[in-house]
């Protein structure tokens, strides 16, 4: 792939529209609170826009075309079966308490419900996790720009990471979420031509399931045993372990996405947002999961001569993270061709923004002026959050390099999130809606999950990874051994905590108030319309994802 | 025009508009059957990016 001048300059402009955003919002930073918390001021449409922008980072974007072209449509339960009604429970159930409770992050509402501990072990997991994703995000950027575009590795890493630290650092989370804005725009509409034409090449949908085979293109029919599907999984791992924990897990507990919401302008805003998000989100599949169906369908003997091929690796396997790549590279021209690469540089740009201003806040909030300087200005707590910012972003670099160095560390990664998410969604559902979970509950739940979740990996091998106790299941791929682990540590966590809870004393009611769910006021809506009521929007959200599924059957 | 910039919606239409005109500029020189996907990208930039830029009160 040889880029122009015409697709250097799109670029340039990009660079140069994410940090003018920077410095337009840094006039309005005055407190920790602007900085950190965009001071609740966000309107809703953005905040709706940011929420799905903070979880469109590159890995995903890359992943999931990736996943498309090796699982087929079975990669849109992640949306489909995931997502959706995850972010709508977020929406109807969770954003009360996390709003209400005046938390400014997610581990503040875990001391506030349960205790300091509890908190502290949330923001530290969170903090590392943070600063390794964004590393990680780096990391592949480089690569990527490394691979496809022969730009030196080194100049790379410090230009993204140059241009991020500059408008986070000026504007903090207001900037970081305005940037994410523009960048949803971007990545749809720069993805979109290229759905379009390729699809249009490739025969259409009805050329694409008659070129495949039929577990390609069918969402659930081949899912009642493991072996019948690509994936390996049967319905019920799919439904517990992807639907209900990761999905769960990540999209109501991590506050990477919670954050979004978090800024809005009032409650019924907050709990609009995930709702709100949930529409565009539903249609994502169209912009990250068909291009990889579209790129296997085109290396079917019948297409070949089309022309398009996915790269491979070393082994001489199909390389399916350069799949997107290879698509703009093989039917984007001078011109859209440098949108596209814009495209790509903005979800990663997204995606390392978004976890760099959720390691701020919990790093200045829940570790710093929790445990080591209390009771200092707020002047203080600025400067702190914004040597945070170049911190995060210099750590995010060294860890780029130990990514570097080690070629499975996104595995590992994503094993860490399995161990740490999955678990979290028992503490945080039991905290909210089972007035009797002890603070000792919570914690002793939360290491247990965790410690489940490490025997359950050691105990399945998939692919070549796990079974480091004894390989005694095995599982057809890594994803699937991926949902298992998390569905086992949620169980462990939820069976401890509930135990531990039975066997200490809880916090009297009064400490719970606007905490729990049977102890606080339902927030009410401040209007007639149906289409801005969260029950309503959620009820049609639901049908509609359900139709969805039946269709795509 | 300066006071506009603070308005997130008139920001991104600009861009688009921007990238739209640099597409069809691009698709002018360089006028070719390759080069379509820049002329009909392009337009489909430039209303969205118009749209966005005259949007008011989206702060709100």
């Amino acid at each position: 792939m040889k880029l122009h001048f015409t697709d250097y300059l799109i670029i340039a402009l990009y660079f140069l529209f994410v940090i003018g955003v920077g410095f337009i919002i840094k006039k309005r930073i005055k407190s920790s609170n602007d900085f950190l918390n965009s001071n609740r001021s966000i309107p809703l449409w953005i905040t709706s826009l940011a929420f799905i922008s903070a979880n469109l980072g590159a890995q995903e974007v890359l992943g999931m075309v990736a996943s498309g072209a090796k699982y087929g449509i079975m990669t849109v339960h992640f949306y489909w079966v995931g997502a959706i009604f995850a972010m709508v429970f977020l929406g109807v159930f969770m954003m009360p308490f996390y709003y209400g409770s005046k938390a400014r992050s997610v581990p503040e509402y875990l001391s506030l419900r349960f205790d300091e501990k509890t908190r502290a072990l949330n923001a530290i997991t969170f903090a590392v996790m943070t600063v390794f994703s964004s590393g990680i995000s780096l990391y592949a950027l480089a690569k990527l720009l490394e691979v496809v575009l022969h730009w030196n590795f080194d100049l790379s890493i410090v230009i993204a990471a140059g241009i991020v630290m500059v408008y986070t650092f000026l504007g903090g989370l207001t900037s970081a979420v305005y940037n994410e804005v523009l960048q949803f725009f971007l990545i749809v509409l720069g993805l979109s031509p290229l759905v379009i034409i390729a699809l249009h090449d490739a025969g259409g949908w009805s050329t694409i399931k008659t070129q495949l085979q039929p577990q390609m293109t069918h969402a659930w029919k081949y899912m009642a045993t493991a072996n019948e599907n690509p994936m390996g999984i049967n319905f019920i791992s799919l439904i517990f372990g992807l639907g209900f924990v990761m999905s769960f897990g990540y999209f109501c507990t991590d506050f990477l996405v919670v954050q979004r919401a978090m800024i809005a302008k009032n409650i019924n805003a907050a709990q609009r947002t995930p709702i709100i998000a949930a529409i565009p989100k539903m249609f994502m599949p169209i912009i990250v999961v068909l291009p990889g169906i579209i790129a296997i369908t085109l290396m079917q003997p019948a297409l070949l001569s089309k022309g398009f091929s996915i790269p491979t690796n070393e082994a001489g396997e199909l390389d399916y993270t350069m799949t997107l790549p290879s698509l703009i590279a093989h039917y984007y021209p001078t011109g859209i061709l440098g949108v596209g690469i814009t495209a790509l540089l903005a979800s990663f740009m997204s995606g390392m923004a978004g976890n760099v201003t959720a390691f701020n806040s919990v790093f200045t909030y829940d570790i710093y002026q929790a445990h080591f300087v209390k009771n200092k200005s707020d002047k203080h707590y600025l400067q702190v959050g914004k040597m945070a910012t170049v911190f995060g972003i210099l750590f995010s670099i060294v860890t780029a390099y130990i990514a570097k160095s080690y070629n499975n560390i996104n595995d590992f990664l994503q094993l860490v999130f399995s161990f740490v998410n999955g678990p979290l969604f028992a503490t945080f559902l039991l905290g909210m809606f089972w007035k009797r979970t002890t603070s000792n509950g919570a914690f002793w739940g939360l290491l247990a999950g965790t410690l489940t979740a490490a025997i359950t990996h050691g105990l399945t091998i998939a692919e070549g990874k796990g079974g480091w106790i004894a390989p005694v299941f095995e599982i057809k791929s890594g994803m699937g051994q991926a949902f298992i682990v998390a569905g086992f540590s949620w169980i462990g966590n939820f069976v401890t905590t509930i135990l531990v809870s039975l066997a200490t004393t809880p916090k009297p009611e009064h400490e719970l108030k606007g905490l729990v769910y049977s102890l606080t006021d339902k927030p009410k809506f401040e209007t007639n319309k149906w289409y801005l009521k969260v029950i309503p929007l959620s009820i049609l959200l639901i049908i509609v994802t359900i139709v969805l599924n039946i269709i795509f059957f | 025009m300066l006071d506009k910039l603070n308005k997130l919606s008139f920001v991104i239409g600009l861009f688009f508009l921007i990238v739209a005109i640099i597409l069809l500029a691009n698709y002018l020189i360089n006028n070719s059957n390759h080069q379509q996907v820049n002329l009909y990208v392009g337009i489909v930039f430039l209303v969205f990016g118009a749209i966005m830029m005259s949007l008011k009160n989206t702060e709100n």
